[in-house]
């Protein structure tokens, strides 16, 4: 009964207390594993084969030098592995690494809980240049590198090569612009096949405008200052609505919703010839489509003014308040993961690109190329990528929330609300996310 | 056979494969390769096992399923004691407050799983109790629900008995052990079997308080056998599935015929 | 009742009291660590504003709740969860009977039908909710599928914001019959068989049995399985989350979801405690009222 009575003080206190949430900084001390290793707790979110293939990834890791263990742990979703962290971090229970997807970025410099890779690159004299410039500068921010790149994607046109030659298309030929994609899908559509789709997900949406040269919000995307306003309702984001629009009302894309699973048995059950998918997925699209698979750029309404995409997927962060022995297996770990090798085996195993442009010449990823020569336009899509504020993607706190914003948006449309009063009112409810 | 039966049976009939479909479903996809899947057939063409030895491949599910098993016990039976104890004290016993005590009581039914689940989790840190079947287990003992169900039933109870054996000097004890119990076996097993259930299907607070792959339960399982941005491979995902049901299918057959024991036995009048 | 001296009474009253608390205390221990304290925090945490990490920064008062009634994904929210408790709750328990009627017929081989009916219950919302996306799949779904071999034209069934709430609610519907099912059944089991005998002696026939004593006798379980549906679908969250999460435009953003996605995914962790404490405040309401009105009418035997 007395412990009951003592939970019950210590819970009165807990109430008196309530928001004084501080977290004491005893001098942390380094995990060991039996055989005396250091022990680094990884935090992520990968499922299914991509867990498998990080698993080799850490094993390789483990297995190549005799100092640090890394322990790799499932924890759910990025946004329940976010809730988890948050709720631990500076305590016992933190990870030493934790993989966060891009749009939370901002959401972790502002825990004040990780310590940026920069501190390590300055240490160590580092030489980033061997990674590529496109990779890193999303996770660049005042100039400062704050996480490590990790499982990096772009979206790409992925399209039914045989459904192109029954329509009388070059199967070679994917369109490349907005008219060519109009005209490829009216081809394309009849017969229970419809000719386009896009999943309903503000990922896509956002890179349809960063693929004009568009921005997202204001101050350069947030990287010049504070955004201020969403100004993704402009001409390229209209541009990228009434494409939307104007093939929904000539019933040439198919509306598949949110659930990306979905929109890919929408795909390979031939409902729909040509739709953009994640450059990670392409592989096991191709494995298993019962046709022949193309893979293409991102259609933009004019090709002069193709500015590239926007580097979308997870990095790797560093924990703030472990001891100096595990963060410096941390950043081992980092830069094993970052080397030629390893990027080019976890390239062919997951389909994200390699953050060190070298791996792509590692026989391995040439044989793999050689059978699948579709991986390679993904690669080409982003190292053709100019790096600028609209490429670079937009650093907001409040993303999630503004994705949800552009989902409603697409909705609406298919409800018959006009691209101009949907796009308004998503960048509206943008906007007052900022300030907060 | 009369025609009433006949109807009867008819009805049961019709009624249980629209029940069972859906789980019927479920075991056909999961022995179809992926691309059979996306056809979307219904029976597969090549049924294959596959599926299976890939689902115990993945991911430990072995030692998931146990983990879930002890946890999914250890509720159950902190759930039916704590809530009988409690729904004896509302029927039994006269104090003051109680009305307001038992409203309190299920009152807290309806704050929502949100609220509960950061400041639980630092509760559960605090006490050390990340990764232990303790953290998965004793917030879920006391049950409002569990408490409401047996009230229900013991008020079934005529009070007059209990006012005999109080003045053939029986203790209260004794009554709820000798007496109230043993009447109220088809709640106690309806109790037990939801408890069970609930337990075993949880999935984001064992999430939340373990680290480990030796503490985790099967529901996480199923979605790390998920991913979004590469397709999910849905025939070894149903396997998982599949797999994970038939344990909780079993005991609901089990607690069937628990059920219809106690209905043998009789409830007294 | 015996006639007592105050003075016993006194103490005997005492002494139910205090044994009355003994058996609660268990229940009451963890209920006020598990469930009243997060409470209490979450209503206190509605009048501040706070940061990304749930830190309060800011008094703002009413604030929360003042923006909330003006807000109209608000009361869509509002809308989507009434709408959600209308379709799913009478849906379940009328189904339920009508199988738990059917399932208490004395036949060879019932026991079987029984753990079918049940079957559900040992469904995860998660597995059940996979398997649903899948039959409601526009492309390779079963329900369009037929729709399409009776020559109707397919449905969006859950892309359409005038079908989404109907699709996740029938879903709904199929998840929670097994439980509500089990518990109407272990009711029927318990009325007395005597008096049946005496009606189908009387002659009266299965409808009249049904309503003078199968629905009477049964009332204290019908009484507790609208209240715990109730709830339970004011609650309800993983079907929403895996089938539409909250779509096609906001129209099956019931008010438990759009608190999760609040707290978890928007970091607005005060505006998310303001429609904790709303929906608290109100499922409460309700039930009182419940108990209020129609336990009265429960014949408890």
């Amino acid at each position: 009964m007395k412990k009951k009575w003592g939970l019950f003080a210590g819970l009165a206190s807990s109430v008196l207390l309530l928001g004084a949430c501080g977290s004491e900084e005893a001098a942390p001390e380094a995990a060991a594993t039996e055989d005396g290793k250091t022990e680094v707790v990884f935090w992520h979110a990968m499922s299914g084969d991509l867990e498998t293939a990080l698993n080799n990834q850490v094993d390789d890791f483990n297995k190549s030098q005799d100092d640090y263990e890394v322990t790799p742990i499932f924890q759910g979703t990025y946004e329940e592995a976010l809730t988890k962290f948050n709720a631990v971090a500076g305590s016992a229970d933190a990870p030493a690494i934790m993989q966060t997807f891009e749009v939370g970025t901002k959401y972790m410099i502002d825990t004040n809980k990780i310590t940026p890779v920069q501190t390590f690159i300055d240490k160590e004299n580092f030489d980033t240049s061997v990674w590529e410039e496109n990779i890193l500068s999303y996770y660049q921010v005042d100039g400062k590198q704050y996480s490590m790149p990790f499982n990096s994607s772009t979206p790409v046109l992925i399209y039914n090569k045989d459904a192109f030659k029954e329509a009388g298309l070059d199967p070679e030929k994917a369109p490349r612009t907005y008219d060519e994609l109009k005209e490829a899908a009216k081809a394309l559509t009849g017969d229970g096949q419809t000719g386009f789709t896009i999943l309903n997900y503000g990922w896509f949406f956002e890179q349809l405008v960063a693929a004009q040269g568009g921005l997202y919000v204001d101050n350069d995307n947030g990287r010049s200052g504070a955004p201020t306003k969403a100004v993704f309702d402009g001409e390229e984001g209209q541009n990228a609505f009434n494409l939307i629009k104007d093939m929904y009302d000539e019933k040439t894309f198919l509306n598949v919703g949110q659930n990306w699973d979905d929109m890919r048995a929408a795909f390979q059950s031939g409902n729909v010839a040509m739709y953009l998918d994640s450059s990670a997925g392409v592989r096991t699209v191709v494995d298993n489509a019962p046709f022949d698979v193309g893979v293409s750029y991102l259609p933009v309404p004019n090709e002069a003014d193709r500015e590239g995409v926007v580097i979308g997927g997870a990095s790797l962060w560093m924990g703030d308040g472990i001891a100096d022995e595990t963060k410096q297996g941390a950043w081992e770990f980092m830069k094993y993961v970052a080397s030629k090798e390893a990027q080019a085996k976890w390239h062919v195993e997951t389909g994200y690109f390699a953050i060190n442009p070298d791996a792509y010449n590692e026989p391995i990823v040439e044989e793999v190329w050689a059978e699948y020569p579709q991986l390679k336009v993904t690669v080409d899509q982003l190292s053709e990528t100019k790096t600028s504020p609209a490429t670079q993607g937009a650093l907001i706190s409040s993303f999630p929330q503004s994705r949800q914003s552009v989902v409603n948006a697409m909705e609406s449309l298919y409800q018959g609300v006009s691209v101009e009063d949907a796009l308004k009112r998503a960048a509206d409810e943008t906007t007052s996310t900022l300030g907060q | 056979m009369t025609m009433r039966n006949a109807l009867v049976y008819t009805l049961l009939v019709l009624s249980a494969a629209v029940m069972l479909f859906p789980i019927g479903y479920a075991f056909s996809i999961s022995l179809m390769d992926g691309g059979e899947v996306l056809k979307g057939n219904l029976i597969p063409e090549e049924p294959s096992l596959a599926n299976y030895v890939a689902a115990f491949d993945r991911i430990p599910l072995l030692t998931y399923l146990v983990n879930s098993l002890v946890v999914a016990l250890l509720v159950m039976v902190g759930q039916v004691v704590l809530s009988s104890l409690a729904a004896f004290a509302f029927v039994f016993i006269d104090f003051k407050g109680k009305a307001l005590i038992f409203m309190l009581f299920l009152a807290t039914m309806m704050v929502p799983w949100e609220a509960t689940m950061v400041p639980n989790f630092l509760t559960v840190q605090s006490l050390g109790w990340l990764n232990s079947v303790w953290g998965l287990s004793v917030p879920f003992f006391a049950l409002a629900f569990g408490t409401f169900l047996l009230r229900q039933q013991f008020k079934t109870i005529p009070h007059e008995m209990y006012e005999a054996s109080q003045i053939a000097g029986i203790s209260r004890f004794r009554f709820f052990w000798n007496v109230v119990l043993p009447v109220s076996k088809t709640p106690l097993v309806t109790l037990s079997v939801y408890s069970f259930l609930t337990t075993w299907n949880m999935y984001l607070w064992p999430l939340l308080v373990t680290n480990t792959e030796q503490a985790r339960t099967v529901q996480i399982g199923i979605k790390q056998m998920q991913s979004n941005e590469i397709a999910s491979d849905w025939g070894v995902v149903m396997a998982a599935v599949v797999m994970i049901i038939i344990p909780t299918l079993l005991l609901l057959f089990a607690g069937q015929k628990q059920l219809q024991e106690g209905l043998t036995q009789g409830a007294i009048k | 009742m015996t006639v007592t001296l105050p003075r016993q009474r006194v103490k005997a009253r005492l002494s139910d009291a205090v044994s009355g608390l003994l058996y609660l205390s268990p229940s009451i221990a963890l209920f006020g660590i598990f469930l009243v304290y997060p409470l209490l925090r979450t209503i206190y945490l509605s009048f501040f504003r706070t940061d990304t990490q749930g830190t309060p920064l800011e008094f703002v008062g009413l604030g929360h709740y003042a923006s909330l009634f003006m807000s109209a994904t608000f009361w869509q929210s509002v809308q989507a969860t009434v709408g959600f408790v209308a379709l799913t709750v009478p849906l379940t328990i009328l189904v339920a009977l009508g199988l738990a009627l059917l399932a208490n017929e004395k036949l060879r081989g019932i026991g079987i039908f029984r753990t079918a009916f049940s079957a559900t219950m040992g469904m995860s919302v998660a597995a059940s909710s996979v398997i649903w996306m899948f039959m409601y799949n526009p492309s390779i779904g079963i329900f369009n599928r037929f729709l399409e071999a009776i020559g109707a034209s397919g449905v969006q069934w859950l892309l359409d914001p005038q079908y989404a709430l109907l699709s996740v609610s029938l879903a709904t519907v199929w998840m929670n019959i097994g439980f509500t099912f089990l518990i109407l059944l272990g009711g029927l089991q318990n009325i007395d068989r005597a008096l049946y005998e005496s009606a189908d002696i009387a002659g009266t026939g299965y409808w009249t049995q049904l309503r003078a004593i199968t629905i009477p006798m049964l009332s204290p379980t019908l009484f507790f399985v609208g209240i715990i549906s109730l709830i339970n679908a004011f609650q309800t969250f993983g079907q929403i989350d895996l089938l539409t999460k909250g779509g096609p435009m906001n129209s099956t953003n019931v008010i438990v979801y759009a608190i999760y996605k609040d707290a978890f995914i928007n970091y607005n962790v005060g505006g998310a405690s303001a429609q904790a404490v709303l929906l608290f405040v109100t499922v409460l309401l309700l039930t009182w009222l419940q108990f209020k009105l129609v336990e009265r009418k429960v014949h408890y035997q």
